[in-house]
This record gives structure tokens, C-alpha cells and sequence, in this order.
């Protein structure tokens, strides 16, 4: 079971749903969620700048994006997430999460390292039981 | 001769001095006045003496005349033997044909030029002129013998004509004959005699050339020709324009002959063409090249040109050779066409975009009415009522998904034109197919043939052609008839890198005759089956032909279907 999971999405049922099913599949221990790219960033600011040193930070082990988001959209965040400024949190596992369909959306996401894998809507049980193999 | 005189004179004196004896001598017997008979006889000798010296003067000078005269005769008869001589000699040497009319007794002589040249032998010349007048082609006949009757009849100056002249063999050679009359004292022609050139050569030559310079006279595309020389960065002087070139730039013939093709240029023309044309010429090259240019009235058209350089025997540069054509039409076809191409391009890719984000605007919303009914599952309800209505909603709601689901599926096919191809094992293919149907299998125990002995890899698309295998697959299975086994036959053969795929059922089949039309259309259903959404064949259908191939349909209700895809199985 993970320790603290993020979920980027502008959609609150989304949000809801991902809560209900990640707790009921005991996913992870914690559920963190951002309602767009910024907010999430800023989330990883703060988490950046109020962390003691001596203490191991702790921060999210996995990340649940959603693409099409107002204010900050999912491949901005990428952007800004890979940049040097947020190097200490490379170790944090992406998954992307979304309703398109475009297959250049898929082929775009090979590029960022991070994004271990592209998933479509809706989250579900057999849907996390395949992340637990694969994390 | 002098001595036939003399013999003559003395035979005469002889005769008339015996005859004067004899008379003197009965004289002298029967008469008896014998002075007077001297007397008479001295006159007969006298006369007799007389005229013998006038006979002599006489026929003395008859002789003179007449050795003259006989001199002239020898004379003459010479130069007539020198002159039929120089007339063998030159008959003889000749490549022409000679012939020797004698038009009153109609006796017409032929050199050996009709053997040789006309194939004829000796016994099959004639020797009249009918003869001649059959041997000319009966298109010629005419024309000829009005133009040769008048030159006889001294109508006319000159006589010479060309005709077909037909050979010993049957075939015509094209002749030029050229005759001279001979006159007799009253100037009426009594002889006629002619040369015959055999001019077929040259005659087809000419006809050659003539087909050859229609090419250019008649040409659509305007042709020039200029000068060799290349002065000053003008382009040669223009020697000659067909027609064509007048009618497409306005410039009548008399007119541009001697100017450079420069005039042509104008504020439009492009100027690095232009260049293009000067370097080529500077080096003597061909090229081709397509600007604006300018008629007379200053009207701009479109033209593509060429300038080709012509050398002579001694390889040096003679003439440039122009081709040139009105293009403006083309140039505009070409633009409205790339105009059109980069509309429907935008077009295609707004509508692209706009599928995709309907279809995430829509799965977005779906996907969590999913998500939310999975939960609901593992909630127990109680109330009955609200059972059921869940129940719908979530029937409904997986119905919505599919369908969305199906259509985004149909998008991403029909945005892949080009899709990755890879070698696949035919047998890989439906080993795969299998193991994704094994539960119908299983239930349903079909008789499955497999042939694939002559084709055994298809370069294609795996995903494509695995799911194309699966709908044909699950068509088969679901619509196999209740009253048989079902029976599928899948064949592959390869006929000039065209591989063919039949897929046969013995199922229930497809009314063809009313819906041929329809069979591979979208949301076409033809039987009304609850798990049938009339997307399968379309999607089939579509995959098929995005790989560019082809597939068709052939069915008989009851007796079962047969699909026969084609693939090209080259890159």
C-alpha cells in the first residue's frame, strides 16, 4: 500500500471517485488532490520550502493527471514538473488519467519519463490492482 | 568518171563518123555529083567534131556538179554515224531512262534503262506508245497525256512531268520524264524523245519532310527557332515561329522574325528563370523553364519553355530549337487545386479536433457515471423499486459507453491513413483470434478449416488484421444457423503480391439483393439479434481499406457467407 497519493482533476466526481475507489481497493494510506496543474505545483512549493531538512520529506508516491484542465493543463504541469526546480520529487511515479481519445495524446506522454503509464477513465478496482504489479 | 565522159564522146563521134562513111559511101554508089558529095561529107565530119567538143564541155561540167554534191552526201552520212554514235555512248551511260517516240508510224524505242531501272525484260517491253501510256499510274494518266498532247501539238514550250511509272514487279516508281520534239520541214513533230529520271528517292524524301514540318505547322505548341549566337545576356535572334507561336503571343510572323525573345519579358516575368535561361544558354545546355510573359497587347500569360540547342555535322552549335506552351490555364487550375487542398486540409483537421473533443467532452462525464455504478454494485439496496432503477440506469449508461466507445474506435481508424505494417504469420493472426474466442469455441464446437499452405506471412497491420479476424470470427459464430454445425473455411493464395483471404460460413447469411449496398455501412443491422450494433463489418471495412486493401461480400440466405479480402503484400 502507498503512503500518499495525488489527484489532478478539475472534475469533484472524479476527484470523489477516485477517493472511494482508492480507498476501497486500500491503495494508498492518504489521498491528496489538486484541482488543476497549478494548484498541484504550488502544492509541491510549499511542500519544497516548509519541509524541516533532517526530515525525510514526505510527499506523494504517485500522481493520478488528468489532461484537460483549466488554468494549468496536465501536459503544462508536465512541463514545469520535470524542470530542475522540482528535481528533489523525480522519484514520483505519474499516471495519466483521462478521457481522450487522440492517439497522439498517448504517443506525446512517451516523452516525459515520468509517466509510467496512460489510463483511461474511469478508475477501477482491476485498474489499480494491475498498478500494484506494475509499482 | 572524167573517162565515162570521154568513152561516151569518142563512142559518139565513132558511131556518127561511121554513120557519115556509110552515107558518103551510097551516096557515092547511087549519085553522080561527087564534089558536091565531099562537099557534104567534109560538113557531116565537121558537125560531127562540133558537137562531140560540145558534149564534152557539156557533160564535163554535169561531172564537177555532181562529185560535189556526192562530196556533201559522204559529209553528211558521217556526221549522222558520229552523232548516232555519242547517242549510243550517252544512252548507254545514263542512269535515264531513254526512249525514242516516232509519233506518225506510233514506233516507240526504249533504251536499257527500262530493264534495268523498271525490272522489264526485253520481250516485255512494247513498242508502241499504248505501251508507255498503261505503264502510268491511272491517278497520273490524265494529268499527263493533257500536258503531253499539247507540247506535241506545239501548244506549249517545254514538256517535262513527273508520274508513277509502274515496274515489272507491280509497284510505281516516281519518275521525272523530260522530252524534245523533232520537226520535219513543215515544222509538224514527227519524232519525240524523252529521259526518265527515277526520282522515287527524293520523292519520298520530300513526302517525309513534308509529314515532318506539319508536325511543326500544325503543332499546338508553339515552336521557335533562333540563331546560334549568344550576345550580350540577349537570347539568340528568332529565324522562325510556327503558327502556333503567332496565335499564342500575338506577334505575327513577319513581325518578330529577327528580334529576341526577350521582348517577351515584363515586369512579372520571373526574373530567376530568366537567369536560369542565360546560364543555360551560356553553356549550351538544354532547359526548361515557367514564367510570366507578355503578347503584344501586353497581356500576360503563363508559359513553359524550353530552349534546345541543335548541332551540325561538324558539332558545332546551329540553332536553338524553342517549345513553348500557354500554361496559364494549368497555372490556375493549379492554384485553385492547392487552394482547395489547403481548405479541405484545415477543414479535416478542425473536424479531426472537434471529433476528439466531443468525444472527450462525452467520455468525461460517462466515465464517471461508470466509475460511480461500479461502486453502486457492491452497495446492497433493499428497496426493490430503486433496484431496478439502477439497473436500467446502469444498463443504459454501459450502452452510452459502448457506443461512444465504438465510435472513438472509428475515429482513430479513419485518422490513420498511414499505419506501421510489420511481416505477420497468418498462423500467429488466428492463434491469437482463437484464444480471445476459446469460450465460443468451446460452446459452440465449429469445424474450422485452415489453409494457409501458400501464403503463410502478410505484411500488415497485427492490431488491424487481428481485429478484422475477430468481427468476421464473431460474425460467423453469431450468426451460424441453428439447423447445422457450423463450418468455416478460411483460405489464403497470393497472385502477383496480391494476397487473397476467403473466409466462408455455412451460417444463416445476408439478403444481398436488398442490402448490398448496406452490408458494410455503419449502424447497419440485419438481423435482429440483442448484441448486434451494425458496427462490426464498418469497422472491418474500415481497417481493411486504411491498410489499402479491399474486401467484398458474397451471400445467400441460409446457405452462409463468404468474405474475400485482398492485400497488396508489398511495402
Amino acid at each position: 500500500m502507498l503512503d500518499q497519493i495525488l489527484c489532478i482533476d478539475d472534475d469533484p466526481i472524479t476527484l470523489m471517485l477516485c477517493e472511494k475507489v482508492i480507498i476501497k481497493a486500500s491503495f494508498s494510506n492518504e489521498i491528496i488532490t489538486a484541482e488543476n496543474g497549478e494548484e498541484a505545483l504550488h502544492y509541491f512549493n510549499t511542500l519544497k520550502y516548509t519541509n524541516t531538512e533532517n526530515q525525510l520529506k514526505r510527499h506523494p508516491q504517485l500522481i493520478f493527471l488528468d489532461l484537460n484542465m483549466p488554468i494549468m493543463g496536465g501536459w503544462e504541469f508536465l512541463d514545469h514538473f520535470k524542470s530542475e526546480a522540482f528535481s528533489e520529487f523525480k522519484d514520483i511515479k505519474i499516471i495519466i488519467l483521462s478521457s481522450t481519445v487522440d492517439p497522439e495524446d498517448r504517443e506525446k506522454s512517451k516523452a516525459y519519463p515520468m509517466v509510467i503509464d496512460f489510463l483511461s477513465k474511469p478508475i477501477t478496482l482491476t485498474m489499480l490492482e494491475y498498478l500494484k504489479n506494475k509499482i | 568518171m572524167k573517162n565515162k565522159t570521154n568513152q561516151i564522146i569518142i563512142i559518139y563521134i565513132l558511131i556518127s563518123l561511121f554513120l557519115a562513111i556509110v552515107c558518103h559511101k551510097l551516096l557515092q554508089k547511087f549519085t553522080y555529083n561527087t564534089s558536091y558529095q565531099n562537099y557534104n561529107f567534109v560538113k557531116d565530119l565537121l558537125f560531127i567534131i562540133f558537137t562531140g567538143i560540145a558534149y564534152k564541155l557539156i557533160l564535163s561540167k554535169n561531172d564537177n556538179q555532181n562529185a560535189s554534191i556526192v562530196e556533201k552526201l559522204k559529209k553528211t552520212n558521217e556526221e549522222i554515224k558520229e552523232s548516232n554514235e555519242k547517242y549510243d555512248i550517252v544512252a548507254k551511260a545514263t542512269s535515264d531512262t531513254i526512249w525514242d517516240w516516232k509519233i506518225q508510224e506510233d514506233n516507240f524505242n526504249w533504251n536499257k534503262g527500262i530493264e534495268v531501272i523498271f525490272g522489264y525484260t526485253q520481250e516485255e517491253v512494247g513498242s508502241s506508245s499504248t505501251w508507255w501510256f498503261e505503264k502510268i499510274h491511272p491517278e497520273d494518266s490524265i494529268k499527263m497525256s493533257i500536258k503531253l498532247y499539247s507540247f506535241i501539238e506545239q501548244k506549249t514550250e517545254n514538256w517535262q512531268d513527273q508520274y508513277r511509272f509502274k515496274c515489272a514487279n507491280g509497284s510505281y516508281k516516281y519518275v521525272l520524264d523530260k522530252g524534245f520534239l523533232l520537226k520535219d520541214e513543215e515544222g509538224k513533230a514527227i519524232r519525240m524523245i524523252g529521259a526518265i529520271q527515277d526520282i522515287t528517292k527524293q520523292k519520298e524524301e520530300e513526302q517525309r519532310l513534308k509529314l515532318l514540318e506539319t508536325v511543326i505547322t500544325q503543332s499546338k505548341d508553339s515552336i521557335i527557332i533562333t540563331e546560334p549566337d549568344f550576345k550580350n545576356s540577349e537570347i539568340p535572334k528568332i529565324i522562325y515561329v510556327n503558327p502556333a507561336f503567332s496565335v499564342m503571343s500575338g506577334y505575327p510572323i513577319d513581325e518578330i522574325i529577327g528580334k529576341t525573345p526577350n521582348i517577351f519579358k515584363g515586369p512579372n516575368s520571373d526574373k530567376e528563370e530568366y537567369r536560369k535561361l542565360i546560364d543555360a544558354l551560356k553553356k549550351k545546355q538544354e532547359c526548361l523553364i515557367e514564367t510570366i510573359s507578355y503578347k503584344k497587347n501586353k497581356e500576360e500569360y503563363w508559359v513553359r519553355f524550353s530552349m534546345i540547342p541543335i548541332y551540325d555535322t561538324e558539332n558545332e552549335l546551329s540553332h536553338w530549337i524553342s517549345i513553348q506552351r500557354d500554361v496559364s490555364e494549368e497555372k490556375k487550375q493549379e492554384k485553385e487545386k492547392e487552394q482547395l487542398i489547403r481548405e479541405l486540409t484545415q477543414n479535416n483537421k478542425d473536424l479531426k479536433q472537434f471529433s476528439y473533443i466531443t468525444s472527450h467532452n462525452l467520455r468525461a462525464p460517462l466515465s464517471n457515471l461508470t466509475g460511480l455504478l461500479n461502486l453502486i454494485e457492491d452497495i446492497p439496496i433493499e428497496n426493490q423499486e430503486l433496484k431496478e432503477i439502477i439497473n436500467g440506469f446502469s444498463k443504459s449508461t454501459h450502452l452510452l459507453n459502448d457506443t461512444v466507445n465504438d465510435l472513438v474506435k472509428v475515429i482513430i481508424i479513419k485518422d490513420n491513413p498511414s499505419i506501421q505494417k510489420e511481416a505477420v504469420l497468418l498462423k500467429e493472426i488466428f492463434e491469437n483470434v482463437f484464444n480471445q474466442l476459446s469460450f465460443q469455441i468451446e460452446l459452440y464446437k465449429p469445424i474450422i478449416k485452415l489453409n494457409f499452405e501458400k501464403v503463410s506471412v502478410l505484411n500488415t497491420n497485427k492490431a488491424y488484421i487481428e481485429s478484422i479476424m475477430l468481427n468476421l470470427l464473431t460474425n460467423a459464430i453469431k450468426y451460424k444457423s441453428e439447423n447445422r454445425q457450423l463450418k468455416i473455411t478460411i483460405n489464403a493464395s497470393e497472385v502477383d503480391d496480391i494476397v487473397y483471404l476467403t473466409f466462408q460460413d455455412n451460417g444463416i447469411g445476408i439478403d444481398l439483393e436488398r442490402n448490398r449496398d448496406k452490408v458494410f455501412g455503419l449502424y447497419q443491422r440485419f438481423h435482429n439479434y440483442p448484441d448486434s450494433k451494425g458496427l462490426g463489418l464498418y469497422l472491418v471495412k474500415s481497417q481493411v481499406e486504411t491498410m489499402g486493401g479491399t474486401i467484398s461480400i458474397e451471400s445467400e440466405v441460409n446457405k452462409g457467407t463468404s468474405f474475400t479480402l485482398t492485400f497488396k503484400n508489398k511495402q
